[in-house]
């Protein structure tokens, strides 16, 4: 992606520090603590034999950064990871890619990694779906499945062995990609998460987030009519039936549009913040088009840092670990329901029959009640040892009992 | 520039059917505009400090580096009477202008002398490295001194150029405009008319001093003060809009996406008046004459606001250089 520049006025370039600072506050310290520039020096216990690996350099008997960026450890190597890298693929990765080569048997793509990846004939699905040999006639049809320039979803199969990717589209939801946009981000702001293909209902529009910083935001496509061949299908044309409906375009220009200005900002694209910055200038009747002007920019950082903050005070008011483990002799605990949803208290109570027992606090609900559970198990546990003949049976109904009559736990039960 | 998958064209076409492109602009939208003046220090200030380094390696290697620039980063060694930096949405161009005294021509004893000149830097695009934009360059130089300065005989000229005239017939001011793409998202012209524009508004041609006891055909000595400038006067110059054609409709300020995709382009330069100063169409499809007059009158009214906003941009990058 091309480089944006806003000019903003006195204003708005106040009110983006102050964002910009409110957000560098509420990172976690030690992801800063490990930033290191050029120059910077790396701090290394000198006896070990330190490793020096990239972005590293010996500067009189000092480790110095070359590279600006995160500092690394693993075991006794010392490395510098940038940030604005090239993609890094792993296997199991879903790529977008464009097609930039038909070479024998086999595409090869352009994937914004240091070598170009290759998807084999052999690792595509034909267009009947038979599961047969790739025959001659195959290969010298290569050409009506995918073309040069198409852009293409697919997963990374692995590594060969100069370090060039093979990819794999075999599943129905891979192939080619029509009707639609592709945006190019920078690969860190794409994390792995489980899903990465969306396909958003209420506004027709489909999302792919590749790992490899392509991003492409599409009409939606019934998963299955991918793989259908060019030469089968007709030929598009500029009638104005075979464009894309005026309202599906209208979204898929605002999702590529709030895409745009969340890679300006750098921030981590996950689905539902792309979506609620979305209806964002939808709420506040911001034109498609100035929604990559200065003002909503700056309005994306403010509204990213007053949420970063609310998650952070709610995080706060709870307790600060998310749940307790207690431990309790396991002959406590009956083979009864394990889950319990205390809805009363908001609490999650996981009774394990191992005698671990999970107190968790959902929404964020008061550290005294979670306390309270915690020391109502301690009580309990304490009158079991006091009262060995009697083995105090942990359900559900027991717990609410107990809580009601808190201080008058009987001995026998 | 990559190439586009068949997918891609069709949406683009789409969108400027529907009137809604890919950034969500209407057909005849601009980008965003950002102007600063006055990016090259003028003769005589700070002409000893260190070169930036950004821009050392922008001029010599063409390194593919991405500059951010604002007027107070820029510290060079290169001098210029005016200059500008303009960026159009992706498109960065920066415009400056020269004045050094020169011999009119015997043609023209009392017209001075403006050359425009355009290169385009490999910071844009790889391939510019070299010789690679010669022909790009060539064209844009060309059609910029057609819009700009009018027929061989100096009729029709933007800049008046018997106002660059010092002693006549014997020392006139040369003006040479040099533009420079840094970074280069589709509409060349059109952010490379806008610099020019800019440009030279902020430029300041020092006052002459001629001696009078000069011999009618000796050469007259002049003194140049150091001190005091004339300003330009940039109302009466044109600026070049440029009207796309994909499919049946036309578009203002295209990407380089849209440019791939269009059928031809037809770039016109208009004044504040409203008047025609030049015409250049590019493209290798056929145009019935009734479509360009259609392309004309749109570019007209559309030129009327982009010269407004220029204007109105203009005087807050002065007002903001004078703070």
């Amino acid at each position: 992606m091309k480089d944006r520049h806003l000019s903003l006025n006195q204003t708005q370039r106040v009110r983006l520090e102050a964002a910009l600072h409110e957000l560098q506050s509420l990172a976690p310290a030690a992801a800063s603590a490990a930033a290191v520039t050029v120059a910077d020096t790396i701090p290394v216990n000198q006896e070990d034999n330190i490793l020096k690996g990239h972005g590293t350099s010996d500067q009189d008997g000092e480790v110095v950064a070359t590279l600006c960026g995160v500092v690394e450890r693993v075991n006794k190597l010392v490395y510098v990871r940038t940030l604005k890298a090239r993609y890094k693929p792993e296997v199991g990765d879903i790529i977008v890619g464009r097609v930039i080569e038909i070479a024998p048997k086999r595409w090869r793509l352009e994937i914004n990694f240091s070598q170009d990846a290759v998807l084999m004939l052999s690792s595509m699905n034909l267009p009947d779906g038979i599961q047969r040999r790739r025959t001659a006639v195959d290969e010298l049809n290569m050409r009506s499945i995918f073309e040069e320039n198409d852009v293409i979803c697919a997963e990374v199969r692995g590594f060969q062995h100069d370090g060039s990717l093979h990819l794999q589209a075999r599943s129905e939801k891979y192939g080619k990609l029509e009707r639609g946009q592709l945006l190019m981000v920078p690969p860190y702001l794409v994390k792995r998460k489980k899903q990465h293909f969306h396909h958003l209902e209420q506004y027709n529009v489909d999302l792919i987030l590749g790992c490899n910083g392509f991003i492409w935001v599409g009409e939606h496509v019934v998963v299955g009519e991918k793989t259908k061949t060019t030469g089968g299908q007709q030929r598009f044309s500029t009638e104005a039936e075979n464009f894309t409906p005026l309202e599906t375009r209208k979204h898929i220009c605002r999702l590529a549009n709030a895409v745009r200005v969340l890679s300006a900002l750098g921030f981590t694209l996950i689905v539902e913040l792309i979506i609620e910055t979305m209806e964002a200038s939808v709420s506040s009747n911001v034109e498609i088009n100035d929604m990559l002007g200065a003002e909503f920019y700056v309005q994306t950082a403010e509204r990213e840092a007053k949420r970063r903050a609310d998650l952070l005070r709610k995080k706060n008011g709870a307790s600060s670990r998310e749940g307790q483990l207690l431990m309790v002799p396991p002959y406590l605990v009956k083979k009864k329901q394990h889950f319990h949803h205390l809805e009363q208290y908001n609490v999650d109570l996981i009774l394990g029959c191992n005698g671990f027992i999970w107190v968790c606090d959902m929404n964020y609900v008061a550290w005294e009640i979670c306390n309270s559970l915690a020391r109502l198990y301690e009580y309990l546990i304490s009158q079991a040892i006091e009262c060995p003949s009697q083995s105090v049976q942990v359900t559900n109904t027991f717990v609410k009992n107990l809580w009601r009559g808190f201080m008058r736990v009987p001995c026998a039960k | 520039m990559v190439g586009l998958s068949e997918g891609e064209k069709h949406f683009i076409h789409g969108g400027i059917a529907q009137d809604i492109r890919t950034d969500g602009r209407r057909r005849l939208q601009f980008r965003a505009l950002s102007v600063h003046t006055g990016v090259i220090p003028q003769a005589g200030f700070r002409t000893c400090l260190v070169a930036s380094m950004c821009l050392f390696l922008l001029f010599l290697s063409g390194n593919a580096l991405r500059v951010y620039v604002s007027s107070d980063w820029w510290l060079l060694v290169l001098q210029a009477n005016g200059s500008a930096h303009v960026r159009l949405g992706a498109t960065e161009i920066i415009a400056s202008v020269k004045a050094e005294l020169g011999k009119p021509s015997i043609l023209h004893p009392d017209k001075g002398k403006v050359s425009i000149f355009v290169d385009c830097s490999p910071t844009a695009e790889p391939m510019f490295e070299g010789r690679g934009s010669e022909e790009l360059s060539a064209e844009l130089s060309v059609a910029l001194q057609r819009c700009l300065l009018g027929g061989k005989s100096g009729a029709g000229a933007a800049i008046d150029l018997s106002s660059l005239i010092v002693v006549e017939g014997k020392v006139c001011w040369d003006l040479y405009i040099d533009g420079l793409v840094v970074s280069s998202d589709g509409n060349l012209l059109d952010a490379l008319s806008a610099a020019i524009k800019v440009a030279l508004s902020d430029t300041g041609i020092p006052k002459v001093n001629v001696s009078l006891s000069a011999a009618s055909d000796e050469e007259p000595e002049v003194d140049v003060s150091d001190e005091e400038f004339l300003q330009f006067d940039t109302s009466s110059v044109p600026v070049i809009i440029t009207l796309t054609k994909v499919g049946r409709h036309y578009i203002v300020d295209a990407t380089s996406e849209e440019e791939s995709q269009m059928s031809s382009a037809v770039s016109v330069s208009v004044n504040r008046h409203g008047q025609i100063c030049g015409l250049t169409k590019r493209g290798g499809a056929g145009l019935d004459p009734s479509v360009i007059l259609d392309m004309i009158s749109v570019a007209k009214h559309v030129s009327q606001q982009f010269i407004s906003l220029l204007d109105s941009e203009i005087a807050a990058a002065e007002a903001e250089a004078e703070e």
